[in-house]
């Protein structure tokens, strides 16, 4: 008896729904019984659950790579010409397959917790550990049905697929972003089932917060990168130029990404000064539900948009389970808002505290504008018929000053102590950074930055750029003066010691990298468009364009015309090669961009037009774009400060746990 | 959380969701504003054949039916048949018919012509801007001007045999009113 | 005046300076009222990309429409009216502040406000603490201090 794929795939999910469900009851009773026997019995559906899920899974990579057509999302998702590394990227590709990848990390998370988080806090994880089965027990519910069921077989088996999207198999990114972008979304699924559960139980303390708080990091850092790979993707495959369009989609991830930064300053707050529990817990049943929101705009084919999955039955499940999950959680939160009273008050507008609070106000303005910016379209003509777009015009007016009050904000918050600073205090701190923004401001006049935001920008990252080097420059003088390090080692030790504080001053600098890489890239672009003819030659922004001529190339699944391009000029001298990609289902070609990459500039070249009947010519836009490399550099330097502040440090790891362990006391 | 805020929220998140149900009943790439109801450009444009040029004040007074088309466009050999049995039916009555090249390089679209058997007068829309005045977002689209010189109909996406029999006729009943 | 605030002042004159630099009035060329205007009209083949950032056929047609209509000096809400009756207000990237979609761009200004009202409300009424621990929850603390002295570890954040 021959197995296939769909066989496996499909019985694997089949199998795994009936343990998820029996998670949920297992895991509820062993917290209201406390049982150890069913405490154990969720344990191992939680592990065979994910095994499963994970089977299916690399049955479906298996049939992508054997070219089984015999499964519908097979054939419309690969052909056999496609390369082996984007038919194994194909698996997110499209809606079915990245539903069940989504569900195959809901499932590692949902045994993570059952395994390591039961230990450390019982009742708490247990409850947790229920709400998570019953999140799964959903997507398996979507995974085995016709809405996004992957393994639905072909109507008729075809001699050769589809292949996939032309966009998605240009750059080898497609291998990053997805992933990122889902292990980001569904790890915060952790944070939010503490937090129910913490409700649930009635507890009105900290410990959800505390036992999650390095699951939150770690999430929001995978969404931020997840995020700038995208931008980067965007950039280098769509061949416009740019990184971010404030498309639907783009939108859908960075609310989460907004309100989970906002979420994790104000955790500080919590555990510092005890205050903000409420407003701790909406914002996460609010980041999660964003994740959730995202998932349903990108999928449910409501929003026209880049990414443009067809519509399908997912669409009303996934906003039923929104309304189920927003009415459960916020009937929650209010169910127990009188547990949930602070103890203590802000005091002082100049307190760290206080700065967090105005940080997390902008951060929520921001996110509400995004959301309703992208919705009212929807809004609009369900209200008035009218069909309406927003798009860049709008959101670069609207968010770019609520950016610059962030870098502001960013600058001032970790250099006021909590509790208050005199104003003595504060001429002394900032003076020096205060220069430093001066000599951001001026600089940007100077090399001819001609728009206000732009000369704001750096003025500010130098100003937020300077109190970090002074932040580290105190830190190093004070350890040096306690143990007697050297610079290097009292360098090193503020990073592995006291990581989560300067781990985040990294984050910072790569928060102002990006800052002054879009500011620089959106005020000094220089835009050159010629026709050419073989041989001919152009200049742009100080680069020579020498136009080699039209070929064709003919590769296994596409056909490419080329234009044969050298840039010289400043130091550069590349060959670059924009083309035009023709494949075989596609009506239109689609274009691909050369990029000579540089840490000062990038050259951008696209193919825009050519002459049909002889190629004797060719239409060629050059872009050159200043310091736009700044921004994935800056992507990379926020994912190494979250990593330094996720690290755990020796000693405390071990006070952490017993602390935690502590059963609920004074304030809790 | 003063009470006002709280209400406002969940007032707020209801409202959420019943728009994001009530978008379930419309298409995204079903963009309805346009020119219809309004009266339709002049314009003046070579024809493809290379015989001359063609206005549309020559065809003042006859229902006319314009159908933008590309050589690449597949919908657009898909509904061709159609246009094809309407246009024998009614080319000696006071119909017309002009097909507009969209976006397409001449001699594509001259053995597009060819090939599918497309008789009525076509005519090339180099810069676009006849699909600019009309409002097109893309192959295949077609516009029914009534004798009154105002554009009654519009159709985007492949058309089919009753809906261009059914306009024409409504058309042409109310040209003899 | 010491020396710190003097260093301040002069560096915030210095910022106020380079604003200024950037608000000083010059006269628009054509070409940068091609690039205002093609970035506030949709591309219409294309998935929300501006007529001006994008490379497609149709958006570069509509450019050096643009391009003509400014050359023979109409005003922007000329071009973008021409556009408009075309394909109706979708065409426009940014809704017009004057009919009631405008309502869009009150968004910000309103959670802003309505955020910071909070918050600063909350700043001024403070909650009364509860009261003085009792003496077990004191003893609990007490040990708790005593755990973390042993282990010898910087405060979280605060002291240094």
């Amino acid at each position: 008896m021959t197995l296939s794929f769909a066989d496996l795939g499909t019985g694997a999910l089949r199998a795994a729904l009936p343990l998820a469900i029996w998670g949920i009851g297992a895991a509820a009773y062993a917290a209201a019984k406390r049982d150890g026997r069913a405490l154990a019995s969720a344990r191992w559906s939680a592990l065979i659950t994910f095994l499963l899920v994970v089977l299916a899974a690399l049955a479906m990579v298996g049939a992508l790579v054997t070219h089984d057509f015999s499964i519908a999302y097979v054939a419309r998702n690969n052909a056999l010409e496609t390369p082996l590394f984007f038919t194994v990227v194909s698996l997110w590709a499209a809606l079915e397959g990245s539903i069940l990848l989504w569900t195959a990390i809901l499932a590692g998370a949902t045994a993570y917790v059952a395994w390591r988080g039961t230990p450390a806090l019982p009742r708490l994880a247990t409850t947790a550990l229920a709400v998570l089965f019953a999140m799964l027990a959903f997507f398996l519910l979507l995974v085995t049905t016709p809405a996004a069921d992957p393994f639905v077989r072909s109507e008729i088996v075809p001699l050769d697929g589809n292949g996939p999207n032309p966009l998605l198999q240009n750059h080898p990114l497609m291998a990053l972003h997805p992933p990122l972008l889902y292990l980001g979304y569904v790890l915060f699924s952790v944070p939010f089932a503490y937090a129910i559960a913490s409700l649930i139980l009635g507890e009105g303390g900290d410990r959800w917060l505390v036992a999650t708080r390095r699951f939150a990091l770690v999430s929001w850092a995978l969404l931020g990168v997840g995020i700038v790979a995208g931008s980067w993707w965007s950039y280098a495959v769509l061949g416009w130029g740019g990184y971010w369009a404030w498309d639907p989609v783009e939108n859908a991830a960075i609310m989460p990404w907004l309100v989970a930064t906002a979420y994790l300053h104000s955790v500080m707050v919590e555990e510092k000064r005890r205050l903000l529990r409420s407003w701790n817990l909406s914002l996460v049943i609010a980041a999660f539900a964003l994740t959730i929101l995202g998932t349903f705009l990108t999928r449910s084919g409501v929003v026209n948009s880049v990414h443009a999955f067809t519509q399908s039955a997912i669409g009303p499940l996934l906003l039923g389970y929104l309304v189920a999950i927003v009415v459960l959680s916020v009937g929650l939160l209010l169910w127990r808002l009188p547990t949930l009273r602070d103890t203590g008050a802000v005091g002082s507008p100049l307190s760290r505290e206080a700065i967090f609070l105005f940080q997390n106000v902008v951060f929520v303005a921001a996110t509400l504008t995004v959301l309703l910016g992208t919705l009212y379209p929807l809004i609009a003509e369900a209200l008035s018929g009218a069909q309406l777009s927003i798009g860049r015009p709008y959101f670069d007016r609207v968010e770019v000053p609520l950016a610059l009050a962030l870098l502001f904000l960013m600058g001032i918050g970790p250099q006021l102590p909590w509790h208050g600073a005199s104003r003595a205090t504060l001429e002394r701190q900032f003076s020096a950074p205060i220069v430093a923004a001066a000599g951001g401001a001026l600089l940007a006049v100077a090399t001819g930055l001609g728009a206000a935001f732009a000369v704001l920008t750096y003025a500010l990252a130098a100003f937020v750029a300077a109190t970090v080097v002074q932040e580290f420059a105190r830190g190093i003088r004070a350890r040096r003066a306690l143990h007697g390090e050297s610079a290097g080692t009292a360098f090193a030790n503020l990073l592995r010691r006291s990581g989560r504080r300067y781990g985040g001053y990294v984050v910072h600098l790569g928060i102002v990298l990006v800052a002054v890489a879009v500011a620089t890239s959106q005020s000094k672009t220089i835009e050159v468009e010629r026709t050419v003819r073989a041989g001919d030659h152009f200049e742009a922004a100080g680069y020579s364009v020498a136009f080699g001529g039209l070929r064709s190339v003919s590769e296994p699944q596409r056909d490419l015309l080329v234009a044969d391009l050298r840039v010289t000029g400043n130091g550069a001298d590349e060959q670059l090669r924009p083309a035009l990609l023709f494949f075989p289902n596609a009506t239109q070609a689609v274009g691909s961009p050369g990029i000579a990459a540089g840490l000062h500039d990038d050259v951008y070249t696209i193919l825009v037009a050519y002459d049909t009947n002889a190629r004797s010519w060719a239409t060629i836009r050059v872009l050159v774009i200043p310091l736009v490399s700044w921004l994935w550099l800056g992507g990379g330097v926020v994912g190494l400060g979250a990593v330094i502040a996720a690290l755990p440090q020796p000693k405390r790891r071990e006070v952490m746990r017993r602390l935690v362990e502590a059963p609920a006391t004074v304030g809790d | 959380m003063p009470q006002w805020l709280r209400v406002s929220i969940v007032i707020g998140i209801a409202a959420l969701v019943v728009v994001l149900m009530l978008s379930f009943r419309r298409d995204p790439h079903d963009i309805r504003t346009g020119t219809v109801n309004k009266p339709a450009a002049a314009f003046t444009a070579d024809r493809l054949d290379g015989t001359g040029t063609l206005s549309l004040s020559d065809y003042a007074g006859k229902v006319v039916v314009l159908n933008f088309f590309a050589s690449w466009c597949p919908p657009c050999k898909e509904e061709n048949p159609a246009l094809v049995r309407v246009w024998e039916r009614y080319r000696t009555s006071d119909v017309v018919f002009i097909g507009i090249v969209y976006q397409d390089a001449t001699d594509k679209a001259r053995a597009y012509v060819t090939a599918n058997g497309v008789t009525w007068p076509t005519i090339r829309d180099d810069d676009g801007r006849v699909a600019f005045a009309y409002g097109v977002f893309g192959p295949p689209e077609t516009y029914f001007i009534g004798p009154d010189g105002i554009i009654a109909g519009r159709h985007i996406g492949p058309i089919d045999e009753a809906t261009l029999v059914a306009s024409i006729d409504k058309l042409r009943a109310q040209a003899s009113r | 005046m010491t020396r710190e605030r003097a260093l301040i002042l002069v560096a915030l004159l210095a910022i106020l300076g380079a604003l200024a630099w950037t608000a000083w009035p010059h006269e628009t060329t054509a070409a940068e009222r091609v690039d205002r205007i093609t970035s506030e009209l949709r591309c219409v083949t294309c998935q929300g990309l501006s007529v001006k950032d994008s490379p497609a056929a149709s958006a570069r047609q509509m450019r050096d429409l643009v391009v003509q209509r400014v050359a023979e000096g109409r005003t922007d809400e000329e071009i973008r009216g021409e556009f408009r009756a075309s394909y109706g207000d979708w065409v426009l990237l940014s809704p017009p502040a004057s009919s009631w979609t405008g309502l869009i761009w009150l968004v910000p200004l309103v959670a802003l406000a309505a955020g910071l009202a909070v918050v600063i409300g909350r700043m001024r009424a403070p909650v009364p603490s509860t009261a003085a621990p009792s003496p077990r929850e004191l003893a609990a603390l007490r040990e708790r201090v005593a755990r973390e002295e042993a282990l010898d570890l910087p405060q979280p954040d605060g002291a240094e």
